[in-house]
């Protein structure tokens, strides 16, 4: 089963978040802001990373960007997660964003856990 | 003839030659002045400037003489018609006051009608003088006032801090002012005037709105907001009419709302945080129930509780999405882009959309079109809301085995598209209220039924920001029939303008 970092300044929801990644038997390395995913990595190389958007400081779309820009990590997928509401234009552009940074995919918070599982899974099937 | 005529002075030393003028030229209406020698016809010259319509004045009296009695009369009064009576008939006499300045002669005696003639035809010139020299300087006037109007319209036009365009009824630009230049970057005045507009102005909301505003046959303003490289600008377009009521061009007053472009940045940033603060812990809720409730050895009460504070949570997330989305609508901001719209383009795609939800619940939904419709001016994005909200609300409120049909139509200038269930319906008393923010009906049958009860206020915000209004009939039991109608269009694609 796949490493996955999942990186949330919401401890409640990167626990809850844990549980059903678990439930699938994934091993999941919880981490709380930006800066320590970054530092993590230069110790752990995970199959894939679900970062959150807005995090203080070092927010996602950062943090996907020096992932992306960096030929060690620029294979591992990123799954960007947001609890802005897409239907809302004036926030449109935090998708874009998002897709400017080159996450591999993102998802809108909450998710249903079946989604979210299913959509790690196409990710880690993908870039294997 | 006993009309009112004008003032007529006879100056003679002779009373039988004064009271005769008088008792002729009374009879004719004239107001007779008498005058027995040349001081006294002075004298009444002088007071009478300008009134006197003739003046008959005799070349031969005792003191002064008619000669220099002429000479100093025209000096005070040029304009008056002179008559000369000479006493000897000496043509010589005659023809030196003419010279003067005497417009006529009458030589000594002359009969009642000959004096009538004379003074007649003096009083003609006089009064045919006096019109021209009124019409001249009404004329002078006009042209002075048409001319300071212009110029003071002129300068308001270039003054003005908004833009101002005006086109011919061909669409070709006929004037705009420094402010509508900076604002559209348009180039040099003499290079433009004469162009058409789409040749000129880059804007398709532009071009679109001067397309409309000359197809309009009442009167009516188009308001738009678009943007042109860094600016935002809003324009009011509206047809300009001629005596006939035909459109003879069309004036636009641009507005620069470039700075809204920033308070909206701030605002759009405003809204995301406090879209994200609200989101956050209700996700986090709903996360943590998800992942409670992967747990397969929940006892049922417990699951279907849980289930419930799940539901729950995810309403309350729904709800901070349609209060956003209702505080963008009554901002002003439903519209924010409008193109050229099939408004069945976007039915389609929302009941594809929503087939599964219907499906789910066992409903049947069905889409009837039969034909294309003429495009509607709108926000694609405002629409699909409309549309989603309407299906969305037929299909929770149907029970399973029912209908949902959604049909298309036109009405007068209104595209129309109805959506219509087989559902539990509203009650007759309730209908006038059902557009209210917050107002749900409560009844045994929608209790279980989650919402927000702002779908339907969005919904016609939405559509009420595209002119358009929504109409809902409906019977307890059977179900209902909410009835969009969209304004079409009255552009029939010009040139240059492309359907997006």
């Amino acid at each position: 089963m796949a490493k996955v970092f999942l990186v949330d300044d919401d401890p409640d929801f990167v626990e809850a978040t844990a549980v059903i990644l678990e439930s699938k038997g994934h091993e999941v390395i919880k981490l709380y802001d930006g800066d320590e995913c970054l530092e993590k990595l230069k110790e752990v190389t995970p199959d894939l990373i679900v970062l959150d958007v807005m995090m203080p400081r070092l927010d996602g779309y950062k943090v996907c960007k020096i992932l992306k820009g960096d030929p060690k990590y620029e294979k591992i997928p990123v799954l960007l997660l947001t609890a802005v509401a897409a239907n809302i234009p004036t926030t449109r552009y935090t998708q874009l964003q998002g897709m400017e940074t080159e996450a591999d995919d993102y998802v809108d918070k909450p998710v249903e856990p079946e989604e979210l599982v299913r959509r790690v899974e196409i990710l880690l099937k993908r870039a294997s | 003839m006993k009309e009112h005529k004008g003032k007529v002075l006879v100056i003679d030393d002779e009373a039988a030659i004064r009271e005769g003028c008088e008792r002729v030229l009374s009879k004719e209406g004239w107001e007779v002045l008498l005058a027995s020698d040349g001081y006294e016809g002075l004298r009444f010259a002088e007071t009478l400037r300008g009134e006197l319509e003739v003046v008959l004045l005799d070349l031969k009296m005792p003191g002064i003489s008619g000669m220099e009695v002429l000479e100093r009369l025209l000096m005070t009064d040029p304009k008056v018609p002179v008559i000369v009576i000479t006493g000897y008939a000496t043509v010589d006499a005659a023809v030196e006051a003419m010279k003067k300045g005497a417009y006529d002669f009458i030589p000594k005696p002359f009969t009642s009608d000959q004096l009538r003639l004379v003074v007649q035809r003096a009083a003609e010139k006089f009064r045919l003088e006096r019109e021209a020299e009124r019409l001249r300087l009404e004329a002078a006037r006009t042209l002075r006032d048409i001319a300071r109007e212009k110029g003071r319209l002129f300068t308001v036009i270039e003054c003005m801090a908004d833009g101002v365009l005006v086109t011919d009824d061909q669409g070709r630009i006929a004037l705009f002012n420094p402010a509508a230049s900076r604002l559209l970057g348009l180039g040099q005045e003499e290079e433009l005037l004469g162009r058409r507009l789409e040749e000129v102005v880059s804007s398709e909301e532009l071009k679109i709105a001067v397309q409309e505003a000359l197809a309009e046959e009442g009167y009516k303003v188009f308001t738009q907001e678009f943007r042109l490289r860094d600016r935002l600008i809003r324009a009011h377009t509206a047809p300009v009419k001629g005596e006939d009521r035909s459109n003879m061009g069309t004036v636009t007053v641009l507005e620069d709302l470039s700075y809204l472009l920033e308070l909206d940045r701030m605002k759009g940033e405003f809204i995301a945080m406090v879209s994200h603060e609200l989101r956050s812990p209700v996700a986090a809720i709903e996360q943590i129930l998800g992942a409670v409730l992967l747990k397969e050895d929940l006892g049922e009460r417990d699951r279907r509780l849980l289930e419930r504070a799940r539901e729950r949570a995810r309403g309350l997330i729904e709800l901070v999405n349609k209060l956003l989305e209702l505080s963008r609508i009554e901002a002003g901001m439903a519209v924010q882009r409008r193109e050229l719209i099939q408004v069945e383009e976007v039915v389609q795609k929302v009941v594809e959309l929503m087939a599964p939800q219907a499906l789910a619940k066992g409903l049947e939904l069905n889409l009837e079109l039969k034909a294309s419709f003429p495009p509607v001016l709108g926000d694609p994005q405002g629409l699909e809301g409309v549309f989603t909200n309407l299906l969305s609300n037929a299909i929770k409120y149907t029970p399973k085995g029912g209908k949902v049909m959604v049909t298309m139509g036109l009405e007068g200038e209104y595209v129309k598209v109805s959506v219509s269930d087989t559902g539990v319906g509203i009650p007759k008393e309730e209908l006038p209220r059902i557009f209210d923010k917050f107002y749900r009906i409560r009844t045994t049958q929608t209790r279980e039924i989650t919402g927000t009860g702002l779908g339907l206020a969005i919904v016609k915000g939405i559509v009420e920001a595209h002119l358009g209004r929504i109409e809902v009939q409906s019977e307890p039991g059977k179900g209902s029939t909410f009835t969009v109608f969209l304004p079409r269009s009255k552009v029939v694609l010009p040139y240059g303008v492309s359907r997006s």
